[in-house]
């Protein structure tokens, strides 16, 4: 049985890229399930989806937790999250970087296959939906799907769902990655530390888990402590602020949703904090001297 | 309170996980910005909820309760009251979404309503449940695709047109109903402020851009409720004490398939489902501004009385 894992974020399209893999499994006369694991999960907020592979007829339901095969659709995860956790020896990482793989750092010595799948996708798909770019890479590193019952599941899927130029498209995108896919060994130098959470026993929680403000080892809890959560590696885009050019009309800090944005009334300044940008571009959109522009995040 | 006038301050903090370019989260920021630190929260079961406090944290700087979705007027009634009998004045206010204002809520709502509790109801409307994954509400627009009103070979989208709350809301001869649409801050600020100040149940209607229920570009949030009120989809008054005012009134409208085209969760509507929302939309616009809006977009249909009593109404239910 061959096993995958998918790292990616809310939108970009984890969730298909397990299912339109399965699909091109099946094409193939495999077996194969695909499945999402399911949180709160929100866009671009961290999400997990799996498929399974075999010949014979697959009866394991569970999560994926030794997997063949680790898919990165966005490499500002690996800041966060520890992607080859239980990774087989032999196994293997396909990314979405623009590095080459003996530069990126797993932690860990391994097989992987780096694609620039966001710039593949931004060109053909006009959206940095990077599932089908990185499907491309898989089908180059893995050897397991051939291209073309990939293309075939890809535009069955996406075709079906979206429409056949989408459907295409799609498939053009998997065959560009799969030819700029390059395969090495990435490095294993870094030590990821697992992000703390606060564990209290059940004694020591709040009646109706009413929640003051406090500080735990894991840092903040209760009223306000979402400031602990950085956003940044949500945004593909982040905005840039031509000081001369802007009016101070304040409409940016107005609008944006996340409090980016931040006002210093006393230096009659704005600040762009991008811990918490998600880059959603509203700013940039409505600014009326459009002194503000996106730029890639991450270059 | 002109712009400049808010404070720095934010009662919202960053790093909430909502979409980027929510349309819920920029309501919220700023209208608890407007409201200050002396306020009490309630959001009952919806996006809000999950991303302003997930265990053991929480966006919110001022005190905030949750528990079910049907309950926000009771919730806020209950709060308020303890609030009182502590001797503490505070600004009690519930951010219900339209599954919970239209459908779940409507009899709780009604009911704080009726009793003319010293509340402020907020309705966050993005048009449909999307913290469940895009299911249809009362307030979804005619034709919109949702994951229940899907879009097949005999019927395209929701076939039933949005819910008319304001009449229900208003109904109860509340002191203050508003709509407020994000893309006029003036308007925005003006009504909060304005809500703050009187006593009695208050309606606030909240226009709110969802990114993946709409299926739009997340930068376009802003663009789209402008578009909503130069097109008539969604209009901008207040009612206060039974007197409606028209807050701003677009100069020439637009032509309601601009608004349509912006957004996925319209895109597969047929020229006829157009024309049928073009003619809701200026009934509506007709209703509202008492005149016809373009006429070479309203020339499709005469607009006619809205919510005449007809002679046939009259016999069913007496005068």
């Amino acid at each position: 049985m061959f096993e995958v894992r998918f790292h990616g974020r809310g939108g970009q399209g984890a969730v298909m890229a397990a299912q339109t893999l399965a699909e091109a499994a099946v094409i193939e006369g495999n077996y194969a399930v695909a499945f999402p694991f399911f949180g709160a999960e929100r866009r671009g907020a961290p999400v997990l989806a799996f498929t399974r592979i075999d010949a014979k007829k697959i009866y394991s339901k569970t999560q994926v937790y030794a997997p063949d095969c680790v898919v990165v659709l966005d490499d500002s995860l690996l800041d966060t999250i520890d992607v080859v956790a239980g990774l087989k020896p032999d196994g293997m990482v396909v990314i979405n970087s623009k590095e080459k793989p003996q530069d990126i750092d797993l932690g860990k010595e391994i097989k992987t296959a780096a694609v620039d799948a966001t710039s593949v996708a931004l060109e053909i798909l006009k959206a940095p939906i990077t599932n089908t770019a990185i499907l491309g890479a898989f089908a180059k590193a893995a050897g397991l799907i051939r291209i073309e019952s990939l293309e075939e599941a890809i535009k069955r899927r996406f075709g079906e769902k979206l429409g056949e130029k989408v459907g295409e498209r799609n498939a053009m995108a998997a065959r560009t990655a799969y030819e700029k896919t390059v395969i090495g060994k990435s490095k294993g130098i870094k030590k990821l530390e697992s992000r703390k959470q606060w564990l209290p026993a059940y004694q020591e929680l709040p009646v109706g888990g009413a929640l003051f403000e406090g500080k735990t080892e894991a840092g903040l809890i209760g009223p306000g402590s979402f400031i602990e959560n950085k956003v940044s590696g949500w945004a593909t885009f982040r905005p840039l602020r031509d000081k001369e050019k802007c009016t101070m009309c304040l409409l940016c800090w107005f609008y944006c949703p996340e409090g980016t944005i931040v006002r210093i009334s006393d230096r009659g300044d704005l600040m762009t904090n991008y811990d918490y940008c998600k880059g959603c571009g509203i700013c940039a959109n409505e600014c009326p001297v459009d002194a503000i522009k996106m730029v890639r995040a991450r270059v | 309170m002109k712009l400049k006038d808010l404070p720095d301050d934010n009662l919202f903090t960053a790093g909430h996980t909502a979409c980027p370019g929510c349309g819920a989260a920029m309501s919220i920021r700023n209208a608890i910005r407007i409201l200050g630190k002396d306020t009490v929260v309630y959001v009952p079961a919806s996006c809000a909820v999950v991303f302003g406090t997930t265990f053991p944290y929480g966006a919110w700087k001022v005190p905030f309760f949750h528990t079910a979705f049907e309950n926000t007027g009771a919730c806020l009634t209950g709060m308020k009251a303890a609030f009182e009998k502590k001797g503490k004045n505070v600004t009690a206010v519930g951010f219900a979404g339209d599954g919970g204002t239209y459908d779940i809520g409507l009899q709780s709502m009604s009911g704080a309503a009726e009793r003319n509790d010293d509340i402020l109801y907020i309705c966050l409307d993005n048009e449909a449940y999307m913290n469940t994954g895009i299911q249809r509400s009362g307030g979804t627009p005619f034709g919109a695709w949702t994951t229940t009103t899907p879009v097949g070979k005999e019927v395209q989208g929701n076939r039933r047109f949005k819910k008319n709350l304001a009449d229900i809301v208003i109904a109860h001869e509340i002191p203050y109903y508003a709509t407020l649409s994000i893309g006029h801050p003036m308007d925005f600020i003006r009504k909060v402020e304005k809500a703050m100040t009187i006593k009695g149940f208050r309606f606030l209607h909240m226009f709110t851009p969802c990114i993946p229920g709409w299926k739009m570009d997340p930068a376009k949030t802003v663009e789209v409720t402008k578009l909503a009120v130069e097109s008539g989809m969604w209009t901008l008054y207040e009612v206060e004490n039974g007197e409606k005012k028209i807050t701003y009134k677009p100069g020439k409208m637009r032509r309601v398939r601009d608004y349509l085209m912006m957004q996925g969760r319209f895109r597969h509507m047929s020229e006829e489902d157009i024309k049928k929302l073009q003619m809701w939309v200026c009934r509506k616009w007709n209703l509202h501004y008492g005149e016809k809006g373009a006429p070479e977009v309203c020339e499709i249909a005469p607009p006619e009385e809205h919510h005449a009593v007809t002679e046939e109404h009259r016999e069913m239910h007496g005068p």
